[in-house]
């Protein structure tokens, strides 16, 4: 099979589209996708210049997603005087699985010449995830801590440095998951408050003082194209799944989008638009009611609705064991 | 058209294919499979989504839409989490 746009051997098909392409025009593609999302998100706002340069964190967690977007944003904008990128990686003390994919940041962040800074659980909270996972004070899943310390250190950090906009990895399937899961759980107003932390366009969005915003740009890439570069760029990528992987709800979700998408390819493309409008609409509507004054937290200094934050309590419950 | 031809034609238009298949990092496998199926259709034949692997023949990706041809492939397992 000949790729559609010139006579080599197509190595992908894009069943929502009806492309076959190959290495070279698949590549192509996946950068351009995903250089009109950094631009119809206006993630570089106009005002950016070498004196004043816009500051990107990127979270790079050495998996394929983020290994592909740091590539990706190096690419583009490597030498763009207008722009700083930071990369961040968070250890979350889980053996041999984290340890390989620090190892693959280390090596990409090397290979691209791009800051790096790695930070862990451990020195910042004292808490190593193998060990909460086994001790699970409150009972909850391990993804429900370490999101928690996960989101913290990247606000932290994010914010340390300055930081405009911290950007993440999350691919096409990641939203549509996501976006189900919001509308299955019928709560709009969280529906609200996820297009200004993270989905729509910069123009479109009411910034939220208390966070640095974040953006998606692979958020049109299905993950199999996220993966399949990742393969045929030959980044370092870390392919593995997490051991303590818990989000039992999200693997519906996945399994249910993928034979979906089998049968009616595109499926994915439009529950994430329809999602992002409905979202637009959802936050004119709620945007600022009932929102709860922020405070700081009288441990860490973080901004929290109560008097100490989330992350100290779980940190307080794990060293009460 | 199909119903008009004598059953054996049709039996020879569609024989068996034997394919082996190795999934990275776990198992090899013979699957049998009908002239003219997919390589998603194997990939389901193994109980894998196609929108969770790639499939190699000779060490490159091939459109999964296109018919089998080759007796070897290797399955990719692209997608496990971040």
């Amino acid at each position: 099979m000949e790729c559609d746009k010139c006579d080599r051997e197509a190595v992908m098909n894009a069943a929502y589209s009806g492309a076959h392409l190959c290495e070279v025009h698949f590549c192509r593609s996946v950068e351009k996708r995903t250089r009109r999302r950094i631009r119809s998100d206006a993630m570089l706002p106009k005002d950016a210049t070498p004196e004043d340069p816009e500051r990107w964190v990127i979270g790079l967690s050495g998996g394929k997603d983020s290994v592909v977007l740091t590539h990706i944003l190096d690419e583009t904008f490597g030498h763009d005087p207008r722009i700083e990128m930071l990369a961040l990686t968070i250890h979350e003390g889980i053996e041999g699985y984290r340890d390989k994919s620090v190892e693959a940041c280390v090596e990409l962040a090397d290979d691209l010449d791009m800051r790096h800074e790695l930070v862990s659980y451990d020195e910042e909270f004292g808490v190593r995830m193998d060990d909460v996972a086994e001790s699970d004070p409150l009972n909850m899943a391990p993804c429900a801590y370490c999101g928690v310390f996960r989101r913290d250190l990247l606000e932290r950090y994010a914010e340390e440095f300055g930081a405009d906009k911290l950007l993440t990895g999350h691919n096409l399937d990641d939203e549509a998951q996501t976006a189900l899961m919001n509308f299955l759980e019928g709560d709009v107003k969280q529906v609200a408050k996820h297009f200004d932390a993270s989905l729509g366009s910069f123009e479109d969005r009411h910034s939220q003082d208390a966070f640095v915003p974040r953006a998606k740009p692979l958020r049109d890439i299905p993950e199999k194209e996220v993966a399949l570069y990742a393969h045929l760029k030959d980044l370092p990528a870390h392919i593995t799944e997490c051991p303590h992987a818990s989000e039992a709800y999200r693997g519906e979700i996945q399994q249910l989008l993928w034979d979906l998408e089998e049968n009616h390819p595109g499926t994915r493309h439009s529950i994430v638009a329809g999602y992002e409008e409905l979202a637009k609409l959802a936050a004119d509507e709620y945007r600022g009611a009932g929102e709860a004054n922020l405070n700081e937290c009288e441990n860490c200094g973080a901004k929290t609705s109560g008097t100490r934050c989330r992350k100290c309590k779980l940190v307080d419950a794990i060293s009460a064991v | 058209m199909r119903a008009d031809r004598p059953a054996f034609v049709a039996a020879e238009q569609s024989p068996d294919m034997d394919v082996t298949v190795e999934v990275v990092g776990e198992d090899t496998r013979e699957v049998v499979i009908d002239d003219g199926e997919t390589y998603a259709d194997l990939v389901r034949a193994i109980g894998r989504s196609p929108q969770e692997v790639t499939v190699l023949v000779d060490g490159s990706p091939v459109p999964e839409d296109q018919p089998v041809t080759a007796d070897s492939v290797t399955v990719l397992r692209l997608i496990k989490g971040g």
